[in-house]
């Protein structure tokens, strides 16, 4: 018990200092807005990626339709804001957003995830596109022009606060009885039914829950970026959240963060070097997958609860 | 009543029948052992008591708290928290999480943990969470495996790695044990390992053990009642003693005409 609270002082106050740090950096201007921007997508894209790895590395389902749930949240927050111009709105937006996208996670995932492997990735992409499709079809969403001017209520400090809230929870859910059972479907589904785990009702949660921050992840990129289109959310976006996942390791929620981390860091830097920037990014995935197969971290946690090791990952 | 009623279930696969109008009774208690040549339906019946598959025809109830339950129809999940557990004829670990994962997760559907406590961390759940975890390391040392508390299962020894199986399946708290060749591929004094450690769990833990094996110096000395089976039908029961001395059991294994007979 008292390791526990130990435990979770610690990671309060790395989430603290984080914030302390960012504000008083801010304060001192040393962060313009192009820095600022890429924190702040460096953010949103930890939210996308620590919910997919939930999916893939915990579960073990791989889906590629992460694109699909964050434009539904982006969409719904599109949408409400517009009408309902204030930080009440936001919030809303946001939870219709996680609404919605939980109900389509159920709608997709009850026929889906009873494929496997390369099976449910295309089905799932399938889906996202679906999803897309609509979004280009439809006339609340302006269709394939997208939307502008969407009031940003998104500031880093959200933002910040919520990949805590996020990270938290998808923590708290991994390491419970739920992530327990989770990942017993990804070990072997066949001992894990003849254990008396409801395999389906367990890769639902994941699916649902990465779903829904997804949705989260939109909400906040709609509101920062002020403006989407369905272009925005195909499946190159998938592909790109994926990245992150494997790169950081499957399984490993401070991998996701470091990932996220460095390709952001990576992303920006390359910045000016103009095209030249994709062929070095594509160059340094190949080289990490080459070198380090299971991802940077592979499984590994950073854990203040057996050994008090400290290292620099952002907060968890 | 018996614990377990197996009424004239069938197994057809398309044209094949792999189990044919087989009936059999397990006590409360019991020890039994069902043996049969390679293909002769061992597995498939297993199969069917625990839920993977539902019979073509037939019955198969069994004794729980609640009354008698039906089992055909019944997801594979749902007949394990009905008390039915079992190990697999090729061992299926959770073989990338450790040992003591691996009996937690056993532990699951007996374990209650609601969403807002989880995401809350309230003290509730460190309770629930600690109380698995000293179970499960109370068990596994009841095994003489604490000293592989934190391995990962997959890197044990073969040995091992079944006797994690067979715990994990009574971590699960089960009244009936299905155990499918848990001596296949052991040295001899493995297998006297894992007789003593199955005798343990039947005196002890006070479970139900219905076991396939084909070592039938295990078998004999082990199992109060034995089940035949070939081609499907069930040719013969009874002690040890009897069905060492019946002739169409001994033509099954060696073969010879009475088969042809039986047929």
């Amino acid at each position: 018990m008292k390791r526990n609270i130990r435990s979770n002082a610690i990671w309060l106050a790395i989430m603290i200092a984080g914030f302390v740090i960012m504000d008083g950096l801010e304060a001192a201007g040393l962060i313009n807005t192009f820095i600022e921007n890429a924190i702040v997508t460096v953010g949103i894209n930890i939210i996308l990626a620590t919910g997919l790895n939930l999916i893939i590395g915990f579960a073990g389902q791989f889906s590629l339709g992460h694109a699909g749930f964050m434009a539904i949240g982006a969409y719904a927050t599109g949408i409400i804001t517009q009408q309902i111009a204030s930080p009440l709105g936001f919030w809303l937006s946001m939870g219709i957003g996680i609404i919605i996208a939980i109900i389509a996670a159920i709608i997709i995932g009850v026929p889906t995830l009873r494929l496997r492997g390369d099976y449910l990735a295309i089905a799932t992409m399938g889906a996202s596109e679906i999803i897309r499709v609509i979004i280009n079809n439809l006339k609340i969403t302006n269709g394939p022009a997208g939307m502008f001017n969407i009031p940003q209520y998104a500031t880093w400090p959200v933002v910040y606060v919520m990949v805590c809230i996020t990270t938290i929870m998808i923590a708290n859910f991994v390491h419970s009885r739920a992530g327990r059972a989770v990942m017993s479907v990804r070990e072997d589904d066949i001992a894990a039914e003849a254990m008396g785990i409801n395999t389906t009702k367990w890769k639902l949660a994941a699916f649902v829950f990465g779903a829904a921050t997804a949705a989260i992840g939109g909400t906040l990129h709609a509101s920062y970026i002020q403006t989407i289109a369905p272009g925005d959310f195909g499946i190159m976006n998938s592909i790109s959240i994926l990245i992150i996942v494997v790169l950081g390791g499957s399984g490993s929620l401070t991998g996701t963060i470091l990932a996220a981390g460095v390709l952001g860091i990576i992303d920006t830097v390359l910045q000016n070097f103009g095209t030249l920037r994709m062929v070095i990014y594509a160059l340094a995935l190949i080289l990490l997958m080459v070198f380090k197969p299971g991802g940077l971290l592979g499984r590994w946690e950073l854990s203040f609860k057996k050994v008090n090791k400290k290292k620099g990952a952002p907060a968890e | 009543m018996s614990l377990l009623n197996v009424e004239h279930v069938t197994q057809q696969f398309g044209g094949l029948t792999a189990v044919d109008d087989v009936s059999m009774q397990i006590e409360k208690g019991e020890l039994i052992a069902l043996i049969g040549p390679n293909g002769a339906g061992k597995t498939t019946l297993f199969n069917m008591l625990t839920g993977v598959n539902t019979p073509t025809s037939g019955k198969i109830t069994m004794e729980t708290a609640k009354g008698t339950v039906d089992i055909a129809g019944k997801r594979t999940d749902q007949v394990a928290a009905l008390g039915m557990s079992r190990t697999f004829q090729n061992i299926r670990l959770f073989s990338e999480m450790t040992v003591l994962d691996n009996i937690k997760i056993a532990m699951t559907h007996k374990s209650h943990e609601n969403f807002i406590e989880t995401m809350l961390r309230l003290p509730s759940f460190y309770k629930t969470e600690d109380a698995i975890d000293s179970k499960s390391r109370a068990l596994l040392k009841d095994f003489n495996l604490d000293p592989y508390v934190r391995s990962t299962a997959g890197s044990l020894p073969y040995g091992l790695q079944r006797r994690v199986e067979i715990v994990r399946a009574l971590a699960t708290k089960p009244q009936l044990l299905f155990l499918d060749e848990p001596a296949a591929g052991m040295n001899p004094e493995e297998t006297a390992d894992l007789s003593a450690v199955i005798q343990r769990i039947r005196n002890e833990y006070g479970v139900t053990i219905i076991l396939i094996e084909h070592d039938m110096s295990l078998v004999m000395k082990l199992a109060q009642r034995i089940y035949v089976l070939d081609h499907g039908s069930m040719i013969a029961e009874g002690t040890p003693a009897e069905i060492s001395q019946n002739a169409e059991v001994v033509s099954a294994y060696l073969g010879g005409e009475v088969v042809a007979e039986g047929k």
